[in-house]
Order: C-alpha cells, then sequence, then structure tokens
C-alpha cells in the first residue's frame, strides 16, 4: 500500500515535469503534497506531516493567485504553450540532461554507505529531555530548547521574507483603503459554510499552540492554523480592514518578544524559568510561552503574505 | 509489518530529488522552476526523516507520554531531523514566497513566463 502510495507520488512529480499548462500544475502540486503529508506520518513525525499539510495549504493559495495573475492579462491561456518543435530536436534538447540526472542517480545509489547510522544525539535527548527541558514532545523540546538558536534564526527569516516581499514588489505605490471591499463576486454558499467552519479553526489553532508541548503540534503548526483562521474571516466578509503596517509591527514585536524571553530562559536555565514553588503542577511553562509567542508571530507573518498577495500582487 | 511498509522510501525519494532535478535544469517556465525547488526539498527532508528511523519499519512517533515507552527506545523514531525539518519547511515556504514576488515583478516588467524570451529581453 504504502509502495502505491509512492508510485502515485512519483507519478505526480513526472506529471509536473511534462505539464506545460501552467494551471494544471496546481492539481498535480496538490496530489503531491498530500501524499508528502501523509507519508511523513508513516515516518513517525506527525509534527513535520502537519506543518507539511499547512504549508501545502498555503503554496497552492499563492500559486493560484499568482498563476491567475499571470493569465489576468493575457486574452489568449494557451498563448504560452510551448511551440512544437520536431521530435528529434526535442529530444536531443533533453538528452544530455536525461543522462546526467540518470548518472548521478546511479553513481549515488551506489555509493549509499553500508555503515550503521549513528544514533548518539537520538538516546541523549530522549533520555534527557522531559528533565532538562520539560514536556513530553521531544520534537517541542528540541526546537526550543537544545536548537533554540535555529528557532531563533527561523523567526528571523521569517520576518525578513515578510519585509522582502514588500520591499521587492513591483506595486510599491498602491495603498488599499481599510474597509474597501474586493471587485470579486463571492460565492454565497462558501462564504456560508467557512462561516460555520471558521471558529472550529481558531480553536483547532489555539489548541494546537497551547499542547504542543505534550502532543503533535507547536508553534509552527498552531500559527498557520490561526493565520487560516484569519484567511477564512477575510474570505467570510469580503473586507480589507485590518492594518498591514500593524501587523508586519505586530510581528516584529513578537519576534523582540522571543528573543527576551529566551535570553532570560537560557540564563535562568532552560525549564526552571518559573520556579517550582509557584506552578508546582506544571514544569513546561517555558515552552508554552514560547510556543505562544512562535504561533503569534507565525501566523501574523503568513497573514502578511496572504493579504498583500490577495490586496496588492494580484492586480 | 503492517501494510504501511517505509522501509524503501529513500530510494524512492532518490528518484523524485533526480526527477525534480531533471526538470529544474529543463524546464522552460518560471513557474515550473519554482515549484522544482519545492519539490527537490521535499525529497531532501524525506531521506532525511527516514535516516531517523534506520532498521525500524513501524516507528512510534517521538511523544513520550509514558516513561516506560523508553524501555523500546530503539522503536522511537529520531526527534532531532524532525526538529530541524520543521523549521527547514518554513523557512522554504519562506523563500517560495520571495520567490514568488520577484516573478510577479518580472511578469510585470517583461511579460512572460519563458525563461528564454526572458533572456532575450535581458540582452536587449
Amino acid at each position: 500500500m504504502t509502495y502505491g502510495l509512492l508510485i502515485l507520488w512519483l507519478l505526480s512529480g513526472l506529471a509536473i515535469v511534462f505539464e506545460n499548462r501552467t494551471y494544471r500544475l496546481i492539481i498535480y502540486f496538490s496530489i503531491f503534497s498530500l501524499i508528502t503529508s501523509v507519508a511523513y506520518f508513516l515516518l513517525g513525525s506527525p509534527d513535520v506531516a502537519m506543518a507539511e499539510a499547512a504549508i501545502a495549504a498555503f503554496s497552492t493559495i499563492f500559486f493560484v493567485i499568482c498563476i491567475e495573475k499571470y493569465y489576468s492579462h493575457r486574452e489568449n491561456v494557451t498563448q504560452d504553450r510551448i511551440r512544437r518543435e520536431p521530435l528529434l530536436r526535442r529530444v536531443g534538447g533533453v538528452l544530455p540532461a536525461l543522462l546526467l540526472c540518470i548518472g548521478l542517480f546511479v553513481l549515488v545509489v551506489i555509493h549509499i554507505p553500508e555503515a550503521e547510522a549513528m544514533y548518539y544525539l537520538k538516546y541523549e535527548y530522549l533520555q534527557r529531555f522531559m528533565h532538562e527541558i520539560g514536556g513530553e514532545n521531544a520534537v517541542t523540546a528540541i526546537y526550543l530548547g537544545y536548537r533554540v538558536y535555529d528557532t531563533l534564526f527561523e523567526a528571523l527569516i521569517l520576518v525578513i521574507a515578510v519585509v522582502a516581499v514588500s520591499h521587492m514588489s513591483y506595486f510599491e505605490a498602491i495603498k488599499v483603503a481599510e474597509g474597501t471591499h474586493s471587485e470579486i463576486e463571492t460565492s454565497r454558499v462558501a462564504a456560508l459554510s467557512l462561516r460555520i467552519i471558521c471558529p472550529i479553526i481558531l480553536v483547532f489553532g489555539i489548541y494546537l499552540i497551547l499542547n504542543g508541548h505534550i502532543s503533535a503540534g507547536g508553534g509552527f503548526q498552531g500559527g498557520l492554523a490561526l493565520a487560516t483562521f484569519f484567511i477564512c474571516r477575510y474570505m467570510v466578509y469580503d473586507i480589507y480592514d485590518i492594518s498591514v503596517e500593524k501587523v508586519l509591527h505586530w510581528e516584529e514585536m513578537i519576534f523582540l518578544g522571543i528573543i527576551i524571553v529566551t535570553v532570560i530562559a537560557v540564563f535562568l536555565g532552560v525549564g526552571n524559568i518559573i520556579p517550582a514553588a509557584i506552578l508546582p503542577f506544571y514544569q513546561g511553562a517555558y515552552l508554552i510561552v514560547m510556543n505562544f509567542l512562535i504561533g503569534l508571530k507565525v501566523a501574523c507573518g503568513f497573514f502578511f503574505l496572504f493579504y498583500r498577495y490577495i490586496t496588492i500582487e494580484r492586480r | 509489518m503492517g501494510i504501511f511498509n517505509v522501509e524503501n522510501i529513500e530510494i524512492f525519494s532518490l528518484i523524485l530529488f533526480f526527477i525534480s532535478f531533471f526538470g529544474l535544469i529543463t524546464s522552460k517556465n518560471v513557474i515550473k522552476s519554482i515549484i522544482f525547488v519545492m519539490l527537490i526539498q521535499t525529497s531532501v527532508i524525506m531521506f532525511w526523516l527516514k535516516l531517523g528511523i534506520e532498521g525500524n519499519p513501524t516507528p512510534i512517533p517521538p511523544i513520550i507520554y509514558d516513561p516506560v515507552l523508553l524501555e523500546n527506545i530503539e522503536y522511537i523514531a529520531d526527534p532531532l531531523p524532525q526538529a530541524l525539518t520543521l523549521t527547514a519547511i518554513i523557512i522554504g515556504f519562506a523563500v517560495i514566497a520571495i520567490v514568488i514576488t520577484m516573478f510577479n515583478t518580472l511578469d510585470r516588467q517583461y511579460g512572460t513566463a519563458d525563461w528564454k524570451k526572458l533572456e532575450e529581453a535581458e540582452g536587449n
């Protein structure tokens, strides 16, 4: 059964290679991401599977906006299809690349080392993290405890991406007035069903954030769910009533908060940030605070990106 | 050993890596190239996660709600690749968002998504 899934996975990858109509790529890409998420889950990593599913949804939205804009100023959709060249010439064009890829693949497969993988860190982390960091989810304990430096830079990269998107845009001058509606006609059925789903998504996102240290989930996944809530809210009411500059400002403030909490935690010793006398029944307070901050930051960042695309990049 | 056997998943991820590499160097469309970058990232992450469960066909997620689970520690998936790939996925998406914005700007300036036409337009 896994092999069937994986063969479908490869086929969707191959379909992307051989598809020339850009708007069909989105469908293959969605199938591909869905199977990827299932495979991550089968590999024993529900956290990564959840993040991949949410990220796949976001990339699909972004590609849809990008491709819709790409075709919006073309009358004839088939205009950009590849010119039909003779078969021999087409094959001759890709033959070196094909041979290169097959050769590299054979080389890599031959040279896969036979040695045992090293599991030193796995045993150390799994046996120690409950005492040193707290919580029950080893993945959260690693990215908020042992490797918190990586997480800081990941948060920084997200801020940089958000700033870069607003600075690299072609439409520097366009300002969208608050309170205006989009000019797209929305479906009332979709708006009604989203209105029902909306609160469930919000609660689910908060649940993922607050339970990130004892179950699968955490700041990233919960933050993505929160951003999805704001996207649904936009789709229901169809109104630009949130200031993008304020969201960016909030994101930078939250990033500052993450740095401050991390520094305090490192100096006090991670896991003991709240003395046991105050919260004797609870040892994961640091993890909850950090997951909450990271969740808010990721939600702000992704909501900013979505809003930017839907208001300005789409034009 | 259930129906979900993940033992040879690394071969599939290698094949996908080279499929997307082939697509990346032969693609004529900018949007396709962006998607292939995401595919390459996915295959690398899959390979890395597989390394964390080497010799362990039915991995347990690394969520230790009961210390008794630590007695069978060799059946638990390695949490370190998972934590690092979680970071890598978010960073990958941030990069893709920037790249799509750059493509939008490119499309506005030159009005095409074809690499060859873009090269010609740059040459003039």
